[in-house]
């Protein structure tokens, strides 16, 4: 068990999410830098569905009543070994505190956090208001059942450096053109790619606006169309909006471009004030990136 | 000609036409079922609205060009009727803080505005954005009014609005932009429910006033 002594400033519990409900207008959720997380599940041994706790600026403090094995990744927490599997005594703390660089930090314990499924998931679901144990995230006072998931030993090791991704800005942020091209003049993408953008404050699960500083593209409307996470809606003001993983599953918005899925964890943790610049590629290299992400993450042979 | 375009690494966007039409949303939903009925290697899940349709997929297990070549020959192929269900009664009581606007813009008086917004059966071109939102159409002409200039940071779930030619109803408190007419009791999303949504794209509506 673990009690919730302080809640920090947004912690949920997320899984892999819940792809497959959006014709019913619910987002995939789900961890939103599905790297660390996977990493965090990894090395405490845990199998990859395993649910975790996802921190945003400032993490909880908790404390555990039985020994458990736990490991930290994603955003930087100071105070906290991380990128390895630690064991904690029952009853010790572990207190997260502010997270930077970065932005949000994952916490998996050994056997998973057990919180019951809803809708395939254990995630939290903020605009159904559903999932994640308590339909919210955590309050200072709430019980975490752990699991048994676990499946395999903690890794001895510290997770190898030159298998993380950076944590800083500036960004290079990998993308693939459209699916609304034709809603753009032919430049427009050539225009975006050569602007240095800004990540505003105005940043939650499901998107996140990004300025673009001497840029202001020009739109023609579309008709509302199913959206992915990762898609670059361009609004009618000329402002960028990311979409991630809690993001509405229809937009009237044009698309630009589309975040490849390896680059997802970086656009997770780009903090308001950091820059951004987009780079276009084809699917061939978007592939060879998730392999190379995917194959940080399977065991040593 | 459908239009195929990449929406990221793993999922293509099948767009069948731009604009709200029910024969294209015939075709959305017969190419949707015709997918469910013969799953094509490596996909994983499929998104309808309006005039297109997501397709998602593992690129593990097959590729752009492969789930394209393979979507393609359903083209012209598919029986694009629209299903034809039984029709929904969606209670309202029409109280919504916009009703007064809206009967300024469109020059009827409110009783004007709940008479044609109640006088025809709607078609459910989509459910999205949020959970459970229901986008329906089409409202009658004289009721097309833009959303508002700003939008609200929080609609009550149960709220009916009108946006352009299409009227909604929030399944869930979400900030929202369009103009509110009316509420209904009715529960349009529930987590626990099998399926979690009320009303499903292609489903059929009318909104019958009450008190």
């Amino acid at each position: 068990m673990i009690e919730v002594v302080d809640a920090g400033r947004w912690t949920t519990v997320q899984d892999r999410g819940r792809p497959g409900y959006e014709r019913f207008g619910i987002p995939p959720g789900g961890m939103a830098d599905w790297f660390a997380a996977a990493a965090a599940n990894r090395l405490v041994g845990n199998h990859p569905d395993a649910a975790l706790l996802e921190c945003t600026a400032t993490g909880p403090c908790l404390r555990f009543a039985d020994e458990s094995v736990v490991a930290v990744t994603g955003g930087e927490a100071a105070s906290v070994a991380s990128w390895r599997a630690i064991r904690v005594a029952g009853g010790s703390i572990l207190e997260i505190g502010a997270i930077n660089p970065g932005l949000r930090t994952y916490i998996a314990v050994g056997g998973g956090i057990d919180v019951p499924i809803v809708l395939g998931s254990r995630s939290f679901c903020q605009r159904g208001a559903f999932g994640g144990g308590f339909n919210r995230p955590l309050a200072k006072g709430d019980r975490l059942t752990i699991g048994d998931v676990g499946h395999s030993q903690p890794l001895v090791e510290e997770w190898p450096g030159s298998h993380r991704l950076p944590l800083r800005g500036p960004w290079e942020v990998r993308v693939m053109a459209g699916p609304d091209r034709d809603a753009f003049d032919p430049s427009a993408l050539a225009r975006l790619l050569a602007t240095a953008c800004r990540i505003t404050p105005q940043l939650d699960r499901m998107g996140m606006r990004i300025a673009t500083p001497g840029l202001r593209l020009q739109v023609a409307e579309i008709l509302t169309a199913p959206v992915t996470a990762g898609a670059i809606q361009v609004t009618p003001s000329g402002e960028l909006i990311a979409l991630l993983v809690d993001h509405q599953t229809t937009g009237g918005y044009p698309v630009i471009a589309t975040v490849i899925t390896a680059d997802l964890p970086l656009l997770a943790q780009a903090r308001p004030g950091e820059t951004v610049r987009f780079r276009d590629v084809d699917a061939a290299e978007a592939g060879r990136a998730s392999r190379r992400l995917t194959g940080w993450l399977q065991p040593e042979p | 000609m459908w239009q195929v375009a990449l929406a990221g690494d793993r999922a293509l966007l099948i767009t069948i036409g731009t604009v709200i039409d029910p024969s294209l949303l015939g075709q959305v939903l017969a190419l949707d079922q015709a997918l469910r009925d013969r799953p094509p290697a490596g996909l994983l899940g499929a998104v309808p609205a309006y005039a297109s349709l997501l397709c998602r997929y593992d690129p593990g297990v097959t590729d752009a060009a492969r789930l394209e070549d393979t979507i393609r020959q359903l083209e012209g192929r598919i029986d694009p009727s629209v299903p034809i269900g039984p029709i929904a009664d969606v209670p309202i009581r029409y109280d919504g803080p916009d009703l007064a606007d809206v009967a300024l813009k469109t020059s009827l008086t409110p009783t004007g505005v709940i008479d044609a917004h109640a006088s025809r059966e709607y078609l459910v071109y989509c459910v999205g954005f949020a959970p459970g939102f229901t986008y329906c159409g089409s409202v009658p002409d004289e009721l097309a009014v833009p959303r508002r200039a700003s939008p609200r940071l929080r609609v009550p779930a149960g709220s009916i609005g009108i946006a352009g030619r299409q009227t909604g109803i929030y399944a869930v408190e979400s900030p929202g932009g369009w103009n509110l007419i009316g509420r209904t009791e009715m529960r349009l999303f529930d987590p626990a429910g099998d399926p979690p949504a009320r009303f499903k794209t292609g489903d059929r509506l009318r909104f019958v006033p009450t008190l």
